[in-house]
């Protein structure tokens, strides 16, 4: 990996550059939160920040977006123009790199790639950015805590300078346009690894460790903590939205006012939603809160391993927050953790 | 799709099309919001009334109540015995119902009189409920009294949720209408939720769809488009409890716009009144 | 992100084919309707480039077979489309009706009929019901084909026991058709279909014609038989037990309503039919097709990807699929 180091007063030089050809969002703290906004200056973004609300997930599969438009009364699909504006995320985690990683595997690399995602995935330049963790993050236990690839360059705080790693040649061409970057020293790399002890031990040990969490789950299917779990579930599909793994969605038609045209959407979806199992006939496969919450944690703890090896959840602790009903994955963990003290008496 | 008469100029005239469909708009105990949402879309007002013939509607033309139509389109609340033998009737003549607004839909602010209706007239009028008035019963849904084909949900209804009702109900649609709750919306407008600043919220609780408008203007959600057949009440009042707000503030609040809800065991159909 | 390092898993590392029409540097993406692009593309080509849009299809012919249920004959309108369309027993193709909607249905006829497909729909909801008042001459859009079929090359050579129940005649037709087609590639071939009464079989007249066959062990069954009825009557699940089988030999594929699997596989079971050669088709509301929107999803399993054919040993290790 190549990398240099640069001074955190280069930073606004280079966003600047960046701003040049590229449309630059970064988390920026509003009334409503820290979130990820398109920035007008470099003045406007907050680095240092340990989670927003909503994951920039948005930027590649947004709520809702126009597949194509239609002819209805003639049957027949309507030229159609689909924008991808070139972005640079600046100031993305490791867990949000990670989740695109994951994302990638279903969207991209894959036997059908989805074509308005990889559009928007390849007009998109990632600057991560390291963190320390909150009290809700838990992203080391599935190594989601270290982006190893999925970035065209990462910054790494290590005290009024960035250590910089450097993926993509387009954003080391910027870089090195906008800014000095330079070899590190060698105190430079010794306040690197600092760094990482530093974050290392400032996770919370309160959550718990836990192997086999997958196999686990298969040995728990039935257990009646699944029903204390979901069965508090609101139905209110807040989890999906502010993750940054969750994909599901739905393909609805949207017609215009005047019953001619319409347009193909896609709109964010979730297992979590209680129609979302439902089939033509009117039978629903997880009709309760217990059947829908185990399978949403089945796919980000268990199934997504089976298929693609590496867990679909990277640990970001934004579903902790966002839950009214303290749902998350910290509670499942628990629940293990609590299985092998009995198992001990 | 679809090919209706009126479509026909769009199309070759080989293609079969069906009759035009017969549109009556009626208005029972309401503010008439909803149907004004409709009239105020001027632009696309044309558009939308171009697909049907609109063969009775007292806020648009003077033309009395046909003996024929296909569609009727429904706001306000049921709270005479008239008003409720209008439905009946409109239900056995129309092959669709179409219900618009709060009012009809879960009994909206008319509603709110439900609980205790009985003693409340004698409170309102000395000498009794005028004539005029016709014979008042506790107000109820549309739906408690008919079977409705399609809902256009909120108060008032949004003019675009009217346009793609009215679609489904010409054209068809296998969309599912959604059942899930409104904070996963509110996210998605990455609106910060008003649980977080301790303030009551009904949207943990209400039929999500509607975009989540009024937190994301600051406004709390007062359940307007009714609660979901799956909301899970129990665990909400639970989750209020646990952001330090009175559930006792949770169910008051739910009296706005769902009082007559079964779920809620409250809003007592009542007796006829004279 | 360009041109920066790809991860080693995924695909091989060559750049995403399907971006080959989206022009990166302004980053646009032309969606056009005739397929008309400034270089030329097959079939293939045209139906990867963007798999959520449908070629249209027009309905060529439509047959009642019931008082609910119509077949329909499909042809692609774009001869690169209608030559490259190529589907496995089993499959399904997504049917779009604009503004109305898109839903899955499993494809009816053989792959070996080539230039057009055949659908068998029944009127169930609103969707359905559009697609019934449609004519000849009418048009869809039409993707697909999606699924894993039924596994034609691990059976040839090998007796096929075919169980289908009610509207599960729809998938299974394309398979016994193929058979069929090929029947010197299979070796004793077994058909028991079960509906509950005479005026809801289908295909009776094909079926009629195939009792008589000697290259075909025809069961037709009903629970409720009528006074015309000389056919067999009783549950699928009847034949089984005292069928001439070489169970190491034998393949089952089974298709119908759900509550109907749990007892056909115990049947085979009994007859000693190995766990990874009985087949079934299970349904979930697919919608995308391509194991992306979550709707099919059975455990860890997408039904349109994984499935909808799974075998009895993989189902088993699917939680919640039977």
């Amino acid at each position: 990996m190549l990398y240099r180091v640069i001074d955190a007063s280069e930073i606004p030089l280079l966003v600047n550059a960046f701003m040049e050809s590229y449309e630059v969002v970064a988390p920026v703290e509003t009334d409503q939160g820290v979130n990820f906004e398109v920035i007008d200056s470099p003045d406007e973004m907050k680095l240092d920040y340990i989670s927003t609300v909503v994951s920039p997930k948005k930027y590649f599969l947004p709520p809702k977006e126009e597949l194509f438009r239609f002819d209805a009364q003639a049957n027949e699909v309507l030229p159609t123009c689909v924008e991808f504006p070139k972005r640079v995320i600046f100031g993305m985690h490791s867990c949000d790199i990670n989740a695109m990683n994951r994302l990638d595997l279903v969207f991209k690399d894959c036997e059908r790639p989805d074509p308005y995602y990889v559009g928007r995935r390849e007009a998109t330049l990632i600057v991560g950015v390291s963190c320390m963790p909150g009290e809700n993050c838990f992203c080391r236990l599935w190594g989601a805590d270290e982006a190893r690839y999925g970035y065209d360059l990462f910054l790494t705080d290590i005290g009024g300078k960035y250590l910089v790693s450097m993926s993509s040649v387009e954003a080391a061409n910027i870089l090195e346009r906008s800014c000095n970057p330079r070899v590190a020293t060698d105190e430079e790399r010794q306040a690197f690894r600092n760094q990482t002890r530093r974050r290392q031990q400032s996770f919370n040990a309160d959550i718990p460790e836990i192997q086999e969490v997958a196999l686990l789950m298969d040995a728990f299917h039935k257990d009646p903590f699944w029903e204390e779990l979901g069965g508090r579930c609101l139905g209110c599909t807040a989890c999906s939205a502010v993750c940054p793994s969750c994909f599901c969605f739905d393909i609805v038609d949207e017609m215009d006012p005047d019953g001619r045209c319409g347009s193909r959407v896609r709109l964010q979806d979730s297992c979590c939603s209680p129609d979302f199992a439902v089939v033509a006939g009117g039978h629903n496969f997880r009709p309760d809160g217990r059947t829908r919450v185990r399978h949403r944690m089945y796919h980000k703890l268990n199934g997504f391993l089976m298929t693609h090896d590496r867990m679909l959840c990277v640990g970001c602790g934004r579903c902790v927050t966002a839950c009214k009903a303290d749902i998350n994955p910290i509670r499942v963990l628990e629940f293990f953790e609590r299985k092998g003290l009995d198992n001990d008496e | 799709m679809r090919s209706y008469e009126c479509n026909r100029a769009a199309n070759s005239s080989e293609v079969e099309c069906l009759p035009t469909p017969r549109v009556v708009v009626i208005g029972l105990a309401s503010c008439f919001g909803c149907q004004l949402q409709i009239t105020n879309m001027e632009q696309h007002l044309m558009d939308v009334v171009g697909q049907f013939e609109l063969v009775y509607w007292q806020l648009a033309s003077s033309e009395p109540m046909p003996q024929e139509y296909d569609v009727a389109v429904i706001e306000g609340a049921v709270t005479t015995l008239e008003s409720m033998e209008t439905v009946r009737q409109l239900r056995q003549k129309a092959k669709t119902i179409i219900t618009i607004g709060a009012c009809a839909n879960t009994a909206g602010i008319p509603g709110i009189a439900a609980a205790g209706f009985n003693g409340h007239s004698s409170e309102v009028y000395s000498q009794g409920v005028p004539n005029a008035c016709g014979q008042v019963i506790a107000p109820r849904s549309v739906g408690s009294v008919i079977q409705v084909d399609y809902q256009v949900p909120c108060c008032p209804i949004d003019f675009y949720d009217f346009s793609a009702v009215l679609s489904r109900a010409l054209y068809g649609s296998n969309r599912t209408v959604p059942n899930r709750t409104m904070c996963g919306d509110c996210k998605r407008n990455e609106t910060q939720c008003f649980f977080e600043k301790g303030e009551l919220c009904l949207g943990l609780v209400t039929k999500g769809g509607c975009g989540a408008r009024c937190p994301k203007l600051g406004r709390p959600c007062f359940g307007c488009a009714g609660l979901s057949k799956d909301a899970n009440l129990d665990a909400a009042r639970d989750s209020v409890a646990r952001y330090g707000i009175e559930v006792a503030e949770f169910e008051s609040r739910l009296q706005l716009f769902n009082q007559t809800n079964e779920a809620l065991c409250e809003g007592a159909k009542g007796e006829y009144h004279a | 992100m360009m041109n920066s390092l790809r991860a080693p898993f995924g695909n091989d590392g060559h750049v995403c084919e399907c971006a080959q029409h989206i022009n990166s540097i302004s980053g646009r993406m032309e969606i056009d309707p005739l397929g008309n692009y400034s270089y030329p593309l097959s079939g293939q080509e045209l139906m990867a480039m963007n798999p959520y849009r449908p070629w249209s299809a027009r309905i060529t012919s439509i047959t009642e077979l019931t008082e609910t249920e119509k077949l329909f004959e499909f042809r692609f309108i774009d001869e690169r489309i209608r030559n490259a369309f190529r589907h496995k027993p089993g499959q399904f193709v997504e049917v779009s009706i604009f503004g109305v909607g898109e839903a899955p249905i499993s494809i009816s006829s053989s792959p070996t009929k080539e230039g057009f497909f055949e659908l068998c729909v029944r009127r169930a909801g609103a969707f359905t019901q559009v697609l019934h008042e449609m004519q000849c001459g009418d048009i869809v859009g039409i993707r697909g084909p999606f699924g894993r079929g039924f596994p034609l090359d691990l059976m040839r050579g090998h007796d096929v026991l075919c169980v289908a129940g009610g509207l599960g005649i729809a998938p299974l037709r394309s398979l016994i058709n193929n058979i069929h087609d090929e029947r010197s590639s299979f070796k004793k071939v077994t058909i028991i279909y079960g509906s509950r009464t005479p005026s809801e079989v289908m295909f009776r007249d094909q079926f009629e014609m195939w009792r008589h066959r000697k290259d075909f062990d025809l069961y037709l069954t009903v629970d409720h038989p009528d006074d015309g009825w000389d056919g067999h009557v009783g549950l699928v699940t009847a034949p089984i037990p005292t069928l001439e089988l070489n169970p190491n030999d034998t393949f089952g594929a089974i298709c119908g309503p759900p509550v109907m699997y749990k007892f056909v596989v115990e049947e085979m079971r009994k007859r000693n039919i190995s766990y990874d050669h009985i087949y079934m088709s299970f349904e979930r509301h697919m919608k995308c097709g391509m194991g992306k929107c979550g709707h099919c999803q059975i455990g860890h399993q997408y039904c349109c990807v994984d499935g909808p054919v799974f075998n009895y040993w993989e189902a088993k290790n699917i939680q919640g699929s039977m």
